[in-house]
């Protein structure tokens, strides 16, 4: 195994890429309820409005967070020549993503505490 | 000079199911190589050390190795600048190809991609006279690509071709942007249609490993990148590249 | 090349609708239910947005998804089978996806939802 920050942040665009298209389609079919009805939409939903599914809710922000992030890094690299640069791109993205994912996250976790 | 600790990744076909790790000690000048210390580990205490080396000064490509886990050229090293601080090394062949022994790899697989890319030069049917003349921009747009020495370590350190044998590879691709950008080459249009394929330029994942692990500085991604965008384009580059060819002979203006 | 360009081009669209869906839908952070939901839903430019969302969304997690297992020498050999199994899951999920997003409206007989 090759390892260097290329490949940490390969992985984690994987991982997270095959974990968001896991929840999608489990999002899907949860939201599909609504097409059985309002009660059915409300009562499902309810069972995911748990504490700990609201813990759950912080990990999918950082997945998304952290998958958005390194597609603009990719972007930056397809249409700019900054390749010599590619590490402190990876550190830069990563310290915003972490930064943003406390950022959101801190709403969360006080709705969760709280309700 | 103190004992320095060589930790060399055996494999023997003949007698081992998996590899190993063998220790050396050795007392290297300051000046010693890795491939220095390779030899001594091999002539003064076991002759089965079995590696590939050839020039010595990082032209022939022969001995890249995986040293402390990053692909280098061990001829061009100095031992001192790898040893951690309990003087240890280890030293392992190319990652993602298969062992034949010791730290000679399976090399087969990087020829026959650097094969498919036709990586010569596809000149006009009617040559010049006396010269091709290119201009200093033009050759600077090669971006050195031609100092590539195909030593295979970019090749082995790319993730995509730990999954799949099938990928072109940096090093052939990087040939490819070199013969697409050359003014004197041809056929740019067929070798991108070529390169655009599922097994080419889009398979790159854009991890950069073939950046950090060139022993020429050279730039594979940078590569890859350009010829994804002219792969967009490819008639429009033909035109150009014909149209380019017209005046090849005569001398470049250096306004 | 034609599953790259997919993939960046629904990349830089998901970077637009995923920061919109991101804050719109869930901050703050509330309980969420159908009547909640149906305030924003209720609008046609809403249902638009969110049906151009589902079908970026769907078309950047089937190339990813179809990316990964060709990655894989193994699967190289089933690519057509793949594609066509993507294109498959695509449609039906965006059919399903859009008939979520059409549900949601006042319901005109007044069985289940009390407003």
């Amino acid at each position: 195994m090759y390892k260097s920050t290329g490949f940490i942040s390969f992985l984690l665009r994987r991982v997270t890429g095959i974990a968001l298209v896991l929840y999608l389609f489990t999002h899907m079919w949860v939201i599909g309820s609504a097409n059985s009805g309002a009660d059915v939409f409300d009562s499902r939903l309810n069972f995911f409005q748990s504490t700990a599914f609201k813990f759950a809710e912080i990990a999918l922000l950082a997945a998304v967070i952290y998958h958005g992030f390194d597609g603009i890094r990719l972007l930056i690299v397809h249409y700019f020549n900054v390749t010599e640069y590619r590490k402190s791109l990876f550190y830069a993205i990563f310290a915003a993503s972490v930064l943003l994912v406390i950022a959101g996250g801190i709403p969360i976790l006080l709705f969760a505490l709280e309700g | 000079m103190v004992t320095a600790t060589i930790r060399i990744q055996r494999f023997n076909p003949d007698v081992d199911k998996k590899p190993h790790i063998g220790e050396f000690h050795l007392e290297p000048d300051q000046d010693t190589t890795i491939l220095d210390a390779l030899q001594m580990s091999k002539s003064q205490q076991d002759g089965s050390v079995t590696f590939r080396r050839s020039c010595r000064h990082a032209i022939c490509g022969s001995c890249a190795m995986n040293v402390n886990g990053s692909n280098m050229l061990v001829c061009n090293k100095p031992l001192a600048a790898v040893l951690d601080k309990n003087r240890r090394v280890t030293i392992r062949p190319l990652p993602y190809l298969p062992i034949i022994k010791d730290l000679v790899v399976d090399r087969s697989s990087f020829w026959e991609q650097y094969q498919r890319v036709k990586p010569w030069l596809i000149p006009p049917g009617d040559l010049p006279e006396k010269e091709f003349r290119v201009s200093p921009e033009e050759v600077e747009a090669l971006n050195n690509a031609e100092t590539c020495i195909m030593c295979g370590a970019c090749y082995s350190a790319c993730q995509v071709i730990g999954m799949t044998k099938q990928y072109i590879g940096p090093h052939a691709l990087l040939k490819a942007f070199l013969r697409v950008v050359d003014p004197r080459d041809t056929e740019p249009g067929e070798r991108l249609a070529n390169l655009s394929g599922s097994d080419g330029v889009y398979r790159c994942h854009t991890i950069f490993n073939c950046i950090d692990a060139c022993p020429k500085d050279l730039n594979p991604t940078q590569a890859i990148e350009t010829l994804r965008k002219l792969a967009q384009k490819r008639r429009a580059l033909d035109d150009a590249r014909n149209e380019r060819q017209k005046y090849i002979e005569e001398p470049v203006s250096t306004g | 090349m034609r599953i790259f360009l997919m993939q960046r081009i629904s990349a830089i669209a998901l970077l637009f609708f995923m920061t919109i869906h991101m804050i719109v839908v869930h901050y703050p952070p509330f309980h969420i239910d159908f009547s909640r939901i149906l305030e924003r839903m209720d609008q046609p430019i809403w249902k638009a947005i969110d049906i151009a969302f589902l079908f970026f969304v769907l078309m950047h997690a089937l190339t990813g998804v179809y990316m990964v297992i060709t990655d894989v020498e193994r699967f190289g050999t089933f690519k057509r089978a793949l594609a066509v199994l993507a294109v498959v899951i695509g449609i039906v999920a965006f059919v399903y996806g859009t008939m979520t997003v059409m549900a949601f409206q006042a319901p005109t007989t007044a069985s289940a939802f009390v407003p």
